[in-house]
């Protein structure tokens, strides 16, 4: 009780908020990532547990707060560049916010950024390493590199470790030194350069499908078609993932959309033309 | 560790530890609808707001003209709620003192607001928003958020209490969920098109009136704002106030 | 979620029209998020035109199915006619408060027409049996709330047959197409004074 009366009398005591805007000054100060917003805590001993209290709907199922989760996102390098190819659905418990959220974000016109995890976290923070993005260029007069651009998001993301951020996402990106790209970077502090990812809650039903059949030579067509394919893979089973599916391909030119594919229609074309998905009649 | 909720009964000898949670959010309930049409935007909202099992009143507002042809609601803990549309309200004010009275676009309004919410990501408000207006075309927009501020431009969205009654009504019904050419054996989509006024008005209160009758927060009173270009209208439908 | 009712998914609903009833469920069976079956019917049919829909945790679902399968054999062997819907709905309900301290995880409805008088009984249970008699629909299932939106706005007394299956469909489909663990195919099951007609429906298959 005493503790808790604490705060509120006199918030120089919180420990914990002390660090953090320390933290923030410290960043404040670095021109590299002034723009580093303040975020409010609340005015508590543990903010982590009460965010948790509030918002984990898995240590607690009846949170007030619920954040969307689910989703499969998948990248891979290939011959011909990147595809990234991801679905649409937004979840809250069982119920489906949301079959149109955009899962890709367009940091530049050779960069882009996936989002699984909370849409939120992802929206803002992949927005705000776009800025960082365009203030590389601005200063050092040089597109920035996909390793840089994904060791930003990496290090902030790592700042508020254990904060309770959530997202695992993919820097997918074209520059002439690196060639085409693709680091992984979550909410962890995990930072992997690869060939192929898939992430979020279909993320094996994606993988079934792409690593049976990828290859390096691939041709732009079959590399296309691949990605869509293991998002529909993913999308059938999982009930998290679903929606539509937005296609991209990243080449020496930038990110080129290749479209928006509804998996209500798609998936009886697909299994019409492959006599694939046996297990569904009709 | 076996804990026991503080009681009354102060004097009381406890065997366990007393467990005290700051436990800053309740639930006013209520629900919020927007719709995008052609050349307007509609927000609606249930005037009943309760906590528990009790009616606080039954006629609250909670869809506000934020200035700027913009209207706004933020649904659920509704001091939280307000708090976000004063801190709106606010920004707006200093938005034109600082530009010389410049319009806000409602794209920039949407941003805006998405960095409200974020601003408090470890310290969420507790509330469902959604603005709409129309966008630098002149066509209607409407934007929906989550609490902690991720975002999305949406043709329709309900928010709140009974958003999982009204929401797959809204899907079948302004965007053809389902819906199929007669005749064409599933083949055919019926096609997209933008709903006049009169049609999308009437949607709404059909919504409320179905919410209304199943889910025991929403009620009272069904408040309405309008935008068109020639600004903001509200209109006042009754519920049933059982 | 480690609630039994909403592990395995799954939603049905029952509608009155014009001297005729409809039924109709979804089709998945999941473990949580993975999709298991897309072949999961949750409907039951009782002599010539009554019918149990059993939504909530599979196991129950089939153990429930086949208990009153028993119950009903037994019914017929016993009264030589077959059993009318409101008869039905009383053995649901005292089977079900047979495990009032230990319930089975489902959320049973029953349609169907009286045999003599052709007119339509539709009901609804809880877990353990309570009765809820209505006129119009009863809806059951993870997405019982969505099913509540649709029905409540969409449903008008009186229906003809046909337009009666238009509503139900469109009602169901809609419904689960915002719930992430029903779908994956639908039935409906018109049911008229002198036939029963079973259509199955092309859903998404997300």
């Amino acid at each position: 009780m005493n503790s808790i009366a604490s705060q509120f009398t006199n918030n120089n005591n919180n420990i914990i908020r002390n660090e953090i805007n320390s933290v923030t000054h410290e960043f404040a100060q670095q021109n590299s990532l002034n723009l580093v917003p303040s975020i409010t805590l609340p005015p508590i001993s543990q903010p982590t547990d009460f965010l948790r209290a509030h918002t984990d709907d898995e240590t607690n199922p009846d949170c007030k707060i619920k954040i969307a989760h689910g989703t499969t996102t998948l990248a891979f390098r290939y011959q011909g560049g990147i595809i990234v190819a991801v679905d649409s659905r937004a979840t809250a418990g069982n119920w489906i916010a949301s079959q149109t959220v955009n899962k890709v974000i367009r940091i530049n016109p050779f960069l882009l950024g996936t989002m699984a995890g909370g849409a939120a976290d992802c929206q803002y923070w992949e927005t705000w390493l776009g800025t960082q993005c365009r203030l590389h260029e601005l200063r050092e007069k040089e597109r920035i590199s996909v390793a840089a651009a994904s060791k930003i998001l990496g290090n902030l993301v790592y700042q508020y470790k254990g904060m309770g951020l959530s997202m695992g996402t993919m820097v997918c990106g074209y520059t002439k030194k690196e060639g085409p790209t693709i680091y992984y970077v979550d909410s962890d502090g995990t930072r992997l350069k690869g060939d192929l990812f898939c992430v979020g809650s279909g993320q094996t039903f994606a993988y079934g499908v792409l690593d049976s059949e990828y290859k390096w030579e691939l041709t732009d067509e079959e590399a296309l078609y691949l990605g869509k394919r293991s998002i529909l893979a993913a999308t059938h089973r999982d009930a998290y993932s679903g929606g539509s599916i937005n296609l991209y391909h990243v080449t020496e030119k930038g990110w080129i959309y290749h479209g928006n594919h509804n998996v209500g229609d798609i998936f009886w074309d697909i299994k019409e033309q492959e006599k694939s998905f046996n297990n569904v009649d009709g | 560790m076996r804990t026991t909720v503080a009681s009354e009964y102060s004097a009381e000898v406890h065997h366990v530890p007393i467990e005290h949670r700051f436990n800053p959010y309740s639930d006013n309930g209520g629900t919020v609808l927007g719709i995008a049409g052609e050349d307007f935007a509609v927000l609606a909202g249930d005037t009943r707001q309760v906590e528990g099992y009790s009616i606080h009143t039954r006629y609250q507002p909670k869809v506000f003209d934020v200035g700027d042809d913009i209207i706004m609601t933020a649904n659920g803990f509704a001091a939280d709620g307000v708090a976000l549309i004063d801190r709106f309200r606010n920004q707006l004010k200093w938005y034109k003192f600082d530009h010389g009275g410049k319009k806000l676009n409602i794209k920039s309004a949407a941003r805006y607001i998405q960095h409200l919410l974020y601003g408090k990501r470890f310290f969420p408000y507790y509330v469902h928003t959604i603005i709409a207006g129309l966008d630098e075309d002149g066509k209607g927009a409407v934007y929906s958020y989550d609490p902690v501020g991720s975002y999305e431009r949406e043709q329709c969205r309900a928010g709140g209490a009974a958003a999982s009654l009204i929401m797959p009504f809204l899907d079948n019904q302004v965007n053809f969920k389902n819906q199929y050419e007669p005749g064409t054996d599933g083949k055919k989509k019926k096609d997209l098109r933008y709903l006049k006024l009169e049609e999308v008005l009437e949607l709404v209160r059909d919504a409320f009136s179905s919410a209304t009758e199943r889910h025991i927060y929403v009620g009272d009173g069904l408040e309405l704002l309008i935008v068109t270009k020639e600004g903001v209208r509200t209109e006042y439908y009754p519920l049933k106030r059982d | 979620m480690s609630d039994p009712s909403s592990i395995n998914g799954g939603s049905a609903l029952a509608m009155v029209g014009k001297e005729c009833i409809a039924i109709a469920c979804d089709l998945r069976l999941g473990n949580q998020s993975l999709g298991l079956s897309n072949n999961f019917e949750k409907l039951f049919q009782f002599g010539d035109k009554t019918f149990l829909g059993l939504t909530g945790l599979a196991t129950d679902v089939l153990t429930l199915s086949e208990t009153f399968r028993f119950k009903n054999n037994l019914y017929e062997l016993r009264e030589e006619r077959s059993i009318e819907p409101s008869t039905l709905a009383n053995l649901v309900s005292s089977t079900l408060y047979e495990k009032r301290f230990g319930p089975y995880f489902v959320g049973p409805i029953v349609a169907g027409l009286n045999s003599k008088t052709n007119e339509p009984f539709i009901c609804g249970f809880d877990s353990i049996g309570c009765i809820d008699f209505a006129k119009d629909f009863i809806v059951s299932g993870t997405a019982s709330d969505q099913l509540y939106g649709m029905c409540e706005s969409l449903y008008e007394p009186g229906l003809e047959p046909e337009d009666l299956f238009e509503t139900i469909s469109q009602a169901l489909l809609n419904a689960v197409d915002r719930d992430a663990l029903s779908g994956w195919g639908a039935v409906v099951y018109l049911v008229t004074k002198d036939k029963v007609t079973k259509r199955v429906l092309r859903t998404r298959q997300d």
